[in-house]
């Protein structure tokens, strides 16, 4: 679906060389998160790949075609949004999605049934300038898949939702990967990327420095062992136990045959703890 | 198809924005104002009032509508559709001309004046909107604030006003009317006073033909500046 090869940018007025030799690829179907502190290359990498940014050197291949080859005709197939709300604040939510969906040629999906995905329904016919965050950034979202992309790209999509609604996008998300659509995420929040991500890659300074899918990258930054807490003589005791040949470990065995237990856990690394990993300073 | 369906969403916004009550009341105070002139100052008056709707208040109205659509974000949101930036500023320029000509023709229709060219009128109506708005356009890609478009407004502003003094007449004047903003000025107030077939047919198409340039230096311009950001 894209396929990055050595792609290089610098920005004109800075001279800031912002993405240096990346590549990587992502497949259809596929939710790939992009991971890196600010300032890391993330959002540019984002926009050369939109085509918000031209005179790069190496490759964007999007669709089996180079980036700087496409038209506008291009965006018939992709659905963007950005990390912040930007929306007609004198319009109706149902105006905002009628006004920018009138620009595509296969027409948008149903208003209200786009609407009350998001629990907008009771406020189509209120202007968009009495919303909240949460809520612009709700329509914003479903203004991105109103067309039927085939390819989407989400800046930060849970930014300033409470819970349940950032449950409803993360599980729209997870509606369109199960359609067969692919999603290019770029986020901070690793609990997004660990539930949405089938693979992740860390940007620091540029430069992608690990690619993985997230279960097999947690495992491998993370200890082989295991940490029970249990409840002996009515005091709380931990214990670690290494996961190789756990099966024959007599103390392991003992420990939960005879005493209380209150938590098992396996000490694989969060996505957390792989990023501050790998954009801490030993490894600049 | 796209065109059109840009052309309704610009109205629409200027709509839901303000700026046609704001053109409303311009149009009712220029009519209370005109209404109080006597007639000799009238035929010299209206023909001016007219020319500063598609053009100076159009100048500001086009800053004001791209800075609002910035500031909401909205651009950014266009430059992502398949909205091409060709249909963007026509749209922009079209719905622009349209309300500046019906304001032209009900500020005239409402005057006590004859024998109006009304053709001529919405022509060199719309003709003077579009140098205006594809001119704010260029000016508007590089500003982040009013301030900034206002300053940037003001060498704009001298160049297209002060060369419409040589409609005055003197020994060479009608060289001036090389300058589009006078060559519009002509043809409209060859609209109200009367004007060779052949003279309006020459301004016409030289009309056309900056409205064209400015139309390919706008596109160009908006996208160095407003698409790309490298």
């Amino acid at each position: 679906m894209i396929e990055i090869g050595n792609l290089e940018f610098t920005y004109q007025n800075t001279q800031k060389k912002a993405v240096k030799d990346m590549s990587f690829k992502v497949k259809e179907g596929e939710v790939y998160g992009f991971l890196g502190p600010s300032g890391a290359g993330k959002t540019t990498t984002q926009r050369l790949i939109i085509g918000l940014l031209r005179n790069y050197s190496g490759s964007i291949k999007i669709f089996g075609k180079e980036r700087s080859s496409w038209g506008k005709d291009f965006y018939e197939q992709i659905g963007v949004a950005f990390d912040f709300p930007n929306l007609y604040l004198k319009l109706t939510p149902e105006e905002n999605l009628k006004l920018i969906g009138a620009y595509y040629k296969n027409g948008i999906s149903d208003i209200p049934t786009m609407l009350d995905r998001v629990g907008l329904l009771p406020d189509k016919n209120s202007r968009v300038e009495s919303f909240s965050k949460g809520m612009k950034m709700r329509l914003n979202f479903i203004r991105s898949i109103m067309h039927n992309p085939k390819l989407m790209f989400f800046d930060e999509p849970t930014s300033g939702l409470d819970p349940v609604n950032a449950h409803i996008i993360k599980d729209i998300i997870l509606e369109q990967k199960a359609a067969g659509k692919t999603v290019f995420l770029t986020t901070h929040n690793m609990t997004v990327a660990e539930q949405l991500c089938d693979r992740v890659s860390f940007i620091v300074d540029g430069k992608i420095v690990v690619t993985g899918s997230p279960a097999d990258l947690m495992i491998e930054h993370g200890k082989r062992l295991l940490n029970i807490n249990y409840i002996k003589e009515g005091t709380e005791h931990s214990a670690e136990f290494d996961l190789n040949h756990i099966g024959e470990n007599e103390q392991f065995l003992s420990l939960i045959k005879n005493e209380e237990i209150r938590t098992i856990h396996t000490c694989e690394a969060t996505l957390e703890d792989i990023f501050i990993k790998l954009t801490g300073k030993n490894l600049q | 198809m796209r065109l059109i369906n840009a052309i309704w969403s610009d109205i629409k916004f200027q709509i839901k924005q303000g700026f046609y009550l704001v053109y409303l009341i311009i149009t009712i105070m220029y009519l209370i104002i005109l209404s109080m002139l006597p007639e000799n100052v009238l035929t010299i008056a209206l023909p001016l009032v007219v020319f500063s709707d598609p053009s100076v208040l159009g100048l500001f109205f086009i800053g004001g509508i791209i800075l609002l659509e910035k500031s909401q974000g909205v651009l950014m949101v266009m430059v992502v559709s398949p909205l091409r930036t060709q249909e963007y500023i026509l749209a922009k320029a079209i719905s622009l001309a349209l309300v500046s000509a019906i304001a032209a023709i009900a500020i005239t229709a409402l005057s006590p004046i004859n024998n109006v060219n009304w053709f001529l009128l919405i022509l060199s109506t719309i003709l003077t909107a579009g140098l205006f708005t594809l001119s704010g356009i260029m000016i508007n890609a590089g500003c982040n604030n009013v301030n900034q478009y206002m300053v940037k407004t003001i060498p704009y502003m001298l160049l297209f006003v002060l060369p419409s003094f040589s409609l005055l007449g003197f020994e060479y004047s009608y060289l001036f009317t090389v300058v589009p903003s006078v060559a519009a000025l002509r043809l409209l107030l060859g609209a109200y006073h009367g004007i060779i077939w052949y003279e309006a047919l020459g301004l016409t198409l030289y009309l056309l033909l900056m409205n064209y340039i400015f139309f390919r230096y706008s596109v160009k311009i908006f996208e160095n500046k407003i698409v790309y950001q490298d």
